[in-house]
């Protein structure tokens, strides 16, 4: 997939967001937007997803089955969690998604009525929406705010699980949570353009770094660093 | 497609939005056939009928489009794709308004007249519904949040809107939706003499309606 010289905004006359931005994906790729707030993370990751066109520019070979989780799940629809899977699946034409359910840690939350959720938990209900079905491109904003530790384990390893069948994942990500997918890719939206600000070094010499804190917090601590990709003893 | 038309359905009805048109809805046909209609007067209050719940027709195809959370909206579109999403929820919309021009053709069999029309002044009746759901869905459609993000712009041009066709319409049959036109027709017995152009012009203006809704839907997602 690649996006070539995209300009977008989104009124004539307001300024432009993107400006001659390009990007290449292919097939496997996770790439993690990052970039201060306002600065065009979630127009980029919208006009990858077809939600918006580009004003010149050019977005080609976007995969056909695409997976969107947005920012803010809209959680005011008169659905419970169970029936709302349900209707996506049958829109999707993709099994409900019930293994998902199960690894995300939302089982208990099936019952539950849309509006009634946490933001945590309206959060899960997105993002089970957006991976069922085996998306070839899987566009996530913001998709490890208000997760719990185990469901951000949970979730660079079903990013990775997509990327190693051939799926494209892009992320805006402030937390860093995606640096923990093997070979992702970081890209930084700044005045317009998209810029590759980091390899991930496979080559970095390791060194033992000692922690102190109360011990209640350890065991959160430990989870949290291993979903970053670190190595806990 | 059909997965999303249900969705969109379900939704409006799980949210309890569509008791606002189905009120709407009776009290015109309360107070259509609250005297009753004697017979020979069928088509006629047919007539009047499709020209009044055209305004109810819109309001519930606005209702029904605005009632998804615009987030969803964009999940439905990478889900089916833009098109689909759009032919699905304007599908979801006709069969809303379908529903509700049913009840408006039925209701006065079970409760307004005083004799059962025949077949043929059911089927006009019927049509003449059928004309005012495809205007009414457009009307509608044309007043949704894409079209007009603000709720008061929308309720003021669908309403609006809706007056202008009247007022056009008395200028003859092509001047917009000809709901005065089939009214008048109706009330002096020339309907089938008029039928065709009637017919023409109500589904001219329909289709440019959903056209432009289409056409700006394209340009805002």
């Amino acid at each position: 997939m690649r996006a070539t010289d995209v300009s977008f905004r989104y009124r004539r006359g307001d300024p432009w967001v993107l400006s001659g931005a390009s990007l290449d994906l292919a097939p496997g790729a996770v790439a993690e937007i990052t970039g201060p707030n306002g600065t065009g993370k979630s127009t980029l990751l919208r006009l990858l997803a077809g939600l918006l066109r580009p004003v010149r520019g050019l977005i080609e070979e976007r995969p056909a089955v695409i997976g969107y989780a947005p920012e803010r799940f809209p959680s005011a629809q008169p659905f419970t969690v169970a029936a709302y899977l349900r209707h996506m699946a049958a829109i999707r034409r993709v099994a409900v998604p019930e293994e998902l359910t199960a690894r995300l840690g939302m089982d208990h939350l099936l019952g539950q009525k849309l509006p009634d959720l946490s933001k945590g938990s309206a959060h899960k209900v997105g993002l089970a929406q957006a991976l069922a079905g085996e998306p070839g491109l899987l566009i996530l904003d913001e998709p490890f705010a208000g997760l719990d530790v185990t469901a951000r384990a949970e979730l660079s390893v079903i990013v990775t699980e997509i990327a190693a069948r051939g799926g494209i994942v892009v992320a805006s990500d402030h937390q860093g949570d995606l640096r923990a997918v093997p070979g992702v890719t970081r890209y930084e939206v700044r005045d317009g353009k998209i810029t590759q600000v980091a390899r991930v070094v496979e080559d970095d010499p390791l060194t033992t770094l000692t922690i102190k804190l109360p011990q209640s917090r350890a065991a959160a601590l430990a989870a949290r660093l291993r979903a970053e990709g670190h190595e806990v003893s | 497609m059909i997965p999303l038309v249900t969705f969109r359905l379900s939704g409006y009805v799980r949210s309890h939005r569509i008791f606002q048109p189905l009120l709407g809805l009776l009290a015109v046909l309360s107070i259509i056939y609250a005297t009753g209609v004697p017979a020979g007067g069928e088509l006629p209050s047919y007539s009047d009928s499709a020209g009044i719940l055209m305004l109810v027709f819109a309001w519930a195809a606005r209702g029904l489009l605005d009632n998804e959370p615009d987030e969803q909206r964009l999940i439905a579109i990478t889900a089916v794709g833009r098109r689909r999403e759009l032919v699905a929820g304007l599908l979801a919309a006709l069969l809303l308004t379908a529903a509700l021009a049913l009840v408006a053709v039925v209701f006065p069999l079970l409760v307004g007249f005083a004799e059962t029309p025949g077949a043929a002044d059911l089927g006009y009746g019927a049509g003449l519904h059928l004309l005012a759901v495809l205007a009414g869905t457009a009307l509608g459609a044309l007043t949704s949040r894409p079209v007009l993000a603000s709720p008061a712009a929308s309720a003021a041009v669908l309403v609006g809107g809706y007056v202008a066709i009247l007022l056009l319409s008395s200028a003859g049959p092509w001047a917009s939706v000809p709901v005065l036109d089939w009214m008048n027709a109706a009330h002096h017995h020339e309907l089938p003499d008029r039928l065709g152009v009637i017919v023409a012009s109500a589904l001219a203006w329909s289709a440019a309606g959903l056209a432009g809704y289409a056409a700006v839907r394209r340009v805002r997602g």
